[in-house]
């Protein structure tokens, strides 16, 4: 089938949810992706963080092979071995105390915000609300969607849960005020990703610590993107003075597969009871095992080292780009602020043409989320292709 | 008719010195490969030993700096499951009190430094966090109790 034909059934059959690039993907492996004529690209999105051990990673693929093999699924009324080991490990890497497996990123936000809501109401609260940043992004399910106000502005999709704030990023002090008695918690990427790659300040993260703490409520770590080593350490709340009550996690967990989790600690750990919340799929055979052959390969002490040197390798090399005016993030995780007056966007589509897959988020920013396995090799080509692109860019 | 035993070729002498030679070499190369194959293999158990202790010794480490973080950490500290729910009678007592902010900063920091050593980051790292976050230009004291006193060069 040609790129032309596939188009023309997206267009026919498909919610027109998505703009698409114009490539169809047939194979990969690392950090490398070929189209159907046999085109190379150098992956430097890993699916927006999700292949972070890299394109078929062959540990990956042998456990969901296994897996497959023997038991694929048989609902969460019943135990499988791979749901408890998972839980089991990602609650022992982070908070210490339960976990809810999930789907996606966006259901393990539900979990939370669930568990936040009854957490306030058995402190007496009625009415509970969740303070986010502005820009923040936490999903697109009606829970989740109410704490992104980007797009929970949209009337058209309203209306969106009630009890839902947002106050500037890193405005410490707006986040103070914004939290009170009725406050059931603060949810917040610790890097805003979608955004454009912003990482909360030191003092914000102390600051939603504190506010939390004085009337408790749940501080929430929303590390959908940021978490299972992204940012050179497993939890990117690990280079963080705080720790959260509540952490989510979901992207790069399953390797490719769809998996996500809601990890809380023991001070939230008892708040769900039996009836409270399920999910038929949630914690499948397949995905658990997909998601422990990760944090095999993740949670591993070289692993992180080589994603803290290879992110310091990549963002020193961008910093000497002309037209190049910052780079935000940390580890393999950076938005590359470009100069004003250049459209990210033609340049995104420029890299692509040349054999790079980035991604765009806002107009002046370039966001790289390459495989955490990616080599030295293709960091400096990812480096010289974006200085090609940009020394070429006539607008 | 006399039988008279053949000869010996005199011709086949050198061949058969060849063919043993060559059988010869053929042993020689198989014990070579065979010896090599043995090295790589003692050298493969030995690296494979060398990583698990290492992955061992990170894991232990990994899970003292965690029981550290646990004990910096107020809101984690020795808790019994549920142990953070307020009762419904503390929601008209309770007031808005943030931690001073001294304190508050001086755990923070503590906390970072410990959750850094945790994730693997290097002394250096930490300390310069710690500078840029919190203003602490010589972090040896905090960084000595969490990873040790640094080894002169």
């Amino acid at each position: 089938m040609t790129l032309a034909e596939l188009q023309a059934l997206e267009e026919r059959y498909l919610m027109r949810t998505y703009r698409r690039g114009p490539v169809e993907f047939v194979r990969g492996e690392g950090a490398v992706l070929w189209d159907a004529d046999g085109k190379e690209y150098l992956d430097f999105l890993a699916g927006i963080s999700v292949c972070s051990v890299g394109h078929c990673n062959p540990a990956v693929v042998e456990a969901v092979c296994e897996q497959s093999r023997r038991l694929m699924h048989v609902s969460n009324l019943f135990y499988t071995e791979p749901m408890v080991r998972l839980a089991e490990r990602l609650a022992e890497s982070s908070l210490g105390g339960r976990v809810f497996l999930s789907n996606s990123g966006t259901e393990a936000n539900e979990c939370a915000i669930k568990v936040a809501r009854k957490h306030a109401n058995a402190r007496g609260v009625e009415r509970p609300r969740i303070v986010s940043f502005e820009r923040d992004f936490h999903g697109r399910t009606y829970g989740a969607l109410s704490a992104t106000p980007g797009l929970a502005a949209d009337p058209a999709l309203g209306p969106m849960l009630p009890g839902f704030h947002s106050v500037p990023l890193n405005d410490a002090a707006a986040l103070r005020d914004a939290v009170d008695e009725s406050t059931a918690a603060v949810l917040i990427e610790p890097i805003q990703g979608e955004a454009g790659v912003y990482p909360v300040t030191d003092e914000a993260l102390l600051a939603a610590r504190e506010a939390c703490d004085a009337v408790g409520a749940l501080l929430i770590l929303d590390e959908i993107q940021t978490g299972v080593g992204r940012t050179g350490s497993l939890w990117a709340y690990e280079q963080s003075p705080v720790r959260p009550d509540v952490m989510t996690t979901a992207k790069a967990l399953g390797g490719g597969l769809p998996i996500g989790a809601c990890v809380a600690s023991p001070a939230a750990a008892e708040v769900l009871a039996p009836g409270d919340h399920g999910s038929t799929f949630a914690g499948g055979a397949v995905a658990s095992a997909a998601a422990l052959a990760v944090l095999d390969l993740v949670d591993n002490a070289a692993m992180l080292r080589s994603v803290r040197d290879l992110g310091t390798r990549l963002r020193e090399g961008l910093l000497a780009l002309d037209r190049v005016r910052e780079v935000r993030g940390r580890g393999l995780m950076l938005g590359v602020g470009l100069e004003d007056g250049i459209d990210a966007a033609l340049v995104g589509a420029d890299l692509l043409e040349r054999g790079l897959i980035v991604n765009v988020p806002e107009p002046g920013t370039l966001r790289l989320l390459p495989p955490l396995t990616v080599e030295s090799s293709q960091v400096e080509r990812a480096v010289a292709l974006i200085s090609e692109s940009l020394l070429s860019y006539s607008g | 008719m006399s039988a008279r035993k053949p000869k010996k070729s005199r011709g086949k002498a050198p061949a058969s010195t060849s063919e043993a030679a060559e059988r010869l070499a053929k042993i020689v190369d198989a014990a070579e490969q065979a010896a090599a194959s043995v090295i790589d293999d003692a050298e493969r158990q030995a690296q494979e030993q060398i990583d698990e202790a290492h992955e061992r010794a990170d894991r232990m480490v990994a899970e003292r700096l965690r029981e550290i973080a646990d004990e910096l950490d107020p809101g984690h500290k020795g808790e019994k499951p549920g142990g953070h729910l307020k009762p419904v009678e503390d929601v008209s007592e309770k007031r808005k009190e943030p931690a001073p902010e001294g304190r508050s900063n001086s755990a923070g920091a503590r906390l970072l430094a410990t959750q850094m050593a945790v994730s693997g980051a290097e002394r250096e790292d930490i300390a310069k966090r710690l500078r840029s976050s919190f203003d602490i230009e010589d972090a040896d004291e905090i960084l000595d109790a969490i990873l040790g006193p640094q080894e002169e060069e």
